[in-house]
C-alpha cells in the first residue's frame, strides 16, 4: 500500500509539474518577483530625470531678502519635507533673461519691494511645481517677510532670533514599547504584507482550486472507481493532500529563491541605481529591525510562522479535499469552495487592519481561529501586539481542527468520492459523519 | 469461486439490489442482464467493495473481497474510466501499479496487448486523441493487464465495431480457458448468448430469471417454427397453441405455446403447397429477456 501511495503522489505531482504551463507560469513568476524587488532600478533604467535637482533661482531686487530666504528655506525643508534635490542660487540677471533661459527643472523667484506689504514675490516655472516644494518656497518667503518686517521695526536682535527660532517640541511617549510599535507599524506592515500575506493568500486559493480540480477530474472520468477499487479512500485522500502540499511548498521555495535572486540583483545594481526611498533599502530595513528591537522577536516569530504556514496549508487542503469529494463537477466545486475563499478573504482583510486595533479582544480571539490565524498571528506577534502564548494557542487550535477534519472528514470522503448525485450534498455529508 | 450471497442494497427508499444470489466457478462466464437501472452496476460495485451491501456478502474463494485481493481482480466500468490527459502508457502504468505490478511487467504486457489490438503506435499518444473504440480497447487492456482471476466487465462492447467485438470475445474466451471467473453485463443479448454459461436477469434489483442458459431455454417452453412456402396466416392463427404469426423477410415465423403444438402446426403445413422449410427453433435470449422483463414491468 505504501508503494501505491508513493506512486499516486508521484503521478499527482507529475501531472502538476511536468506541464509546459508550470514551466511558463514559474518563469513569469520568477521574472515578476525579481522585477518587483528591483522596480525602481527598472523604472530608472528606462530613463527619466529622477536624479535631476530642481534649481531655485532667486532674483532679489531688494538686496535684503535672499539670505533670510535661504535660512528660512533650510528650516522649512527640515519641517515640511525631506527634499534634498534643491539647488538654491542667487541671480543678477533680468527677469526677461531669466524667463528666456528657464529650464524644465528651474523655478525662478523674483522678489521686489512693496509699499504696503514690505515685499512681494513672483514664482515662475516652465512646468507645474511639486505641491510640497511650492508650499516650502511660499512658507520660506512668508517667514522672510516677517523677519524683515520685525528687523525694520527695531526689535532687539536677540529677541528677533528668539522669535524666529523653531519651537522646541520634545516627543515623549510613556510606554516605550508602544512608541516603538507606533513608529514602525506601518513600516513593518509595508514589508510583511507584500512578502508574506499576499503570496500566502494567493497560494491558498491556488491550493484549494488545485485539489478540487484534480479530484473532480477523477470523478467525472469515473477513473475514481478503478482507483478506489485498488487503493483505500484513505490512501487516495492522503496522496492528494501530500502531493498538493509538496507542490505548494515547491511554489513557496521558487518564490523564495526568486526573491533572493531579486535581492542579489538589487545589491549588485544598487551602487549605480537611484533609490526611491529608505523603505526599499535592505540595510536600512535590517537597521530598523535591530533598532526597534523586532529583530530579537524574529527568533521565535519565524519558526511560529513556518509552523502555522505548514499547518494552514494542510488544513486548507483537507477541507478542499473533503468538499471536492462531495461534488460531481468542477462547476459544483467552485460553488462549494466559496465559503473557504470567503474565510480566507476575511483573514486577508483582517490581517491588514489588525495591527491598527491594538489591544482589541476581538482581534486577539480572531488570531486564534483556524484557517485565518496564519494571516493574523505572525504580524501581530512580530509587532509585539500578541504574545508567544497566544501564537501557541493558535497553533494548538489549528492542530485540533486538523485532527477533527482527519477523523470526520475521512468518513465524508469515503462516501463522497463515489457519490455522483448533486442533490442533498450537505445532508449526505452530515449523514456520513453520523454513520 | 465467486459467491454472491443474498445481497441487498438500498438507496433511501429505493431497493437497488434485492436479495441477489449467484455463484460463478473458475473458467465460467456469467452474464448479469437487465435494463438500465436494474441494479447491475450496483452489484458490480458491491462485488468490487466500492459499496457495502446492507445485507448479505460476497466472497472470492471463501474470502471477503478487500484490498488484499483486489490486485487479482480486473474491472472494466461502463463509462470510460480513463484520465484523458494521460498517455496510453502512463494510464496503463498507473492502473498496473495500483494492481501491485512492477513497471517492467506492465510494459511487457501492454506491448503484447497493444500489438494484439493493432494499436501499438498509440502507446505514447494521449488518450483524448484516440477514437472511442480505441479508448475502449485501452480500458479493456487496463482491466486485463494483471491477468486477473476475477474479471468484471460492465458493458465491454460499447463503442466497438463487429470486428473488435469479435476480438474482445476471443480474449475473454482465452481468460475463460485460463480459469478466470468472468462476469459481464451487456445490452446485446446475442453477445451474452454466444458465450455465457450462466446468467441472471435483473428487474428493479430482483432476479426474474436465473441459471444455466441451456436450462433457461429449456424451461422457457415457447418455441418458434420457421416455415417457407404458401401458407395462410389466418388458418395458422386458428390452431390451438399458436400465439403469433409474423412475416420475417421471405419466411413465416410462428410462435407457439410449447412443444405439443408442433405436431398440430406440422399437420396443417404438410397440406400446404411449395413448402421448402420447416424449422423448430429455440427462442433467442433476446426474446426471453424481452418476455421476462416485460412480464415484470406488467406486474
Amino acid at each position: 500500500m505504501t508503494n501505491k501511495l508513493k506512486y499516486l503522489i508521484k503521478i499527482s505531482l507529475n501531472k502538476k509539474i511536468k506541464t509546459k504551463w508550470f514551466v511558463i507560469v514559474n518563469i513569469l513568476l520568477v521574472l515578476l518577483v525579481i522585477g518587483m524587488v528591483n522596480l525602481d532600478t527598472i523604472i530608472s533604467a528606462f530613463g527619466g530625470d529622477f536624479n535631476e535637482k530642481t534649481n531655485v533661482i532667486v532674483k532679489d531686487n531688494t538686496n535684503e531678502v535672499y539670505d533670510l530666504f535661504k535660512t528660512n528655506l533650510g528650516l522649512s525643508q527640515n519641517y515640511l519635507t525631506d527634499l534634498e534635490n534643491v539647488n538654491l542660487s542667487k541671480s543678477e540677471e533680468t527677469r526677461e533673461k531669466l524667463i528666456e533661459d528657464i529650464d524644465s527643472k528651474d523655478v525662478v523667484i523674483i522678489i521686489n519691494n512693496d509699499d504696503t506689504n514690505t515685499i512681494k514675490a513672483e514664482i515662475i516655472s516652465d512646468q507645474f511645481v511639486d505641491t510640497v516644494l511650492y508650499q516650502t518656497l511660499t512658507s520660506a518667503i512668508n517667514s522672510s517677510k516677517i523677519t524683515l518686517s520685525m528687523s525694520k521695526s527695531n526689535i532687539d536682535p536677540y529677541e528677533l532670533a528668539s522669535i524666529n527660532a523653531p519651537v522646541d517640541i520634545s516627543r515623549n511617549i510613556l510606554d516605550e514599547t508602544k512608541e516603538e510599535e507606533d513608529e514602525h507599524k506601518s513600516f513593518f506592515m509595508g514589508i510583511i504584507f507584500p512578502s508574506f500575506i499576499l503570496p500566502f493568500f494567493m497560494l491558498i486559493i491556488f491550493l484549494v482550486q488545485m485539489i478540487g480540480g484534480e479530484i473532480n477530474e477523477e470523478k467525472t472520468t469515473r477513473s475514481m472507481e478503478i482507483i478506489i477499487s485498488n487503493v483505500s479512500p484513505k490512501t487516495h485522500f492522503f496522496s492528494k493532500i501530500i502531493a498538493s502540499n509538496i507542490f505548494i511548498l515547491l511554489q513557496v521555495f521558487i518564490l523564495f529563491i526568486a526573491g533572493l535572486i531579486g535581492i542579489l540583483i538589487r545589491k549588485y545594481t544598487a551602487a549605480s541605481s537611484f533609490s526611491l526611498g529608505s523603505e526599499f533599502d535592505l540595510s536600512s530595513i535590517w537597521n530598523t529591525l535591530v533598532s526597534s528591537g523586532v529583530s530579537e522577536r524574529l527568533i521565535y516569530v519565524i519558526p511560529i510562522t513556518i509552523i502555522l504556514m505548514f499547518l494552514s496549508f494542510l488544513a486548507y487542503s483537507l477541507i478542499a479535499g473533503i468538499l471536492a469529494s462531495m461534488t460531481t463537477s468542477i462547476e459544483d466545486f467552485q460553488q462549494v469552495q466559496t465559503p473557504i475563499i470567503l474565510i480566507c478573504l476575511f483573514g486577508y482583510y483582517l490581517s491588514m487592519l489588525a495591527p491598527t486595533f491594538e489591544g482589541s479582544i476581538f482581534i486577539k480571539i480572531v488570531s486564534y481561529l483556524p484557517f485565518i490565524s496564519v494571516l493574523i498571528s505572525p504580524p501581530l506577534l512580530l509587532l509585539g501586539q500578541i504574545g508567544l502564548i497566544d501564537a501557541l494557542i493558535a497553533i494548538a487550535i489549528l492542530s485540533g481542527t486538523i485532527y477533527l477534519m482527519l477523523k470526520y472528514g475521512m468518513k465524508i470522503y469515503k462516501v463522497g468520492i463515489l457519490n455522483y448525485s448533486t442533490t442533498k450534498i450537505w445532508g449526505k455529508m452530515f449523514k456520513a459523519i453520523k454513520d | 469461486m465467486l459467491k454472491v450471497n443474498n445481497i441487498t442494497k438500498k438507496f433511501g427508499d429505493l431497493k437497488a439490489v434485492d436479495n441477489l444470489s449467484f455463484e460463478v466457478n473458475e473458467g465460467e462466464i456469467f452474464g448479469l442482464l437487465g435494463v438500465n437501472g436494474a441494479g447491475k452496476t450496483t452489484t458490480f460495485r458491491i462485488i468490487m467493495g466500492l459499496l457495502e451491501a446492507d445485507e448479505g456478502n460476497v466472497t472470492l474463494n471463501g474470502k471477503k473481497i478487500d484490498y488484499d485481493i483486489t490486485d487479482s481482480i480486473g474491472f472494466l466500468t461502463e463509462e470510460r474510466s480513463l484520465l484523458l490527459k494521460m498517455t496510453v502508457f502512463d494510464q496503463v502504468l498507473l492502473y498496473g501499479i495500483l494492481k501491485g505490478m512492477e513497471k517492467d511487467s506492465i510494459e511487457e504486457e501492454l506491448d503484447k496487448w497493444l500489438e494484439r489490438f493493432n494499436i501499438k503506435d498509440y502507446k505514447h499518444r494521449k488518450i483524448k486523441e484516440l477514437s472511442k473504440g480505441n479508448q475502449q480497447k485501452i480500458q479493456f487492456i487496463t482491466a486485463i493487464i494483471n491477468n486477473p482471476k476475477l474479471l468484471i466487465l460492465d458493458e465491454p462492447f460499447t463503442g466497438l465495431d463487429p470486428i473488435n467485438v469479435e476480438m474482445f470475445m476471443g480474449v475473454i474466451r482465452e481468460f475463460k480457458k485460463k480459469g478466470s471467473i468472468i462476469i459481464f453485463s451487456s445490452h446485446f443479448m446475442e453477445h451474452v448468448e454466444l458465450f455465457c454459461e450462466k446468467l441472471v436477469i435483473l428487474v428493479k434489483g430482483q432476479v426474474v430469471l436465473g441459471g444455466r442458459l441451456s436450462e433457461i431455454k429449456k424451461k422457457y417452453r415457447k418455441k418458434n417454427i420457421i416455415v417457407h412456402g404458401d401458407v395462410e396466416v389466418d388458418k395458422l392463427m386458428k390452431i390451438d397453441g399458436v400465439l403469433e404469426v409474423n412475416k420475417v423477410r421471405n419466411d413465416i415465423e410462428i410462435k407457439i405455446k410449447d412443444d405439443n403444438v408442433v405436431e398440430d402446426v406440422f399437420k396443417y403445413i404438410s397440406k400446404c403447397k411449395n413448402i421448402t422449410k420447416f424449422n423448430v427453433e429455440e427462442p433467442s435470449l433476446n426474446e426471453i429477456f424481452v418476455s421476462k422483463v416485460g412480464e415484470s414491468f406488467d406486474k
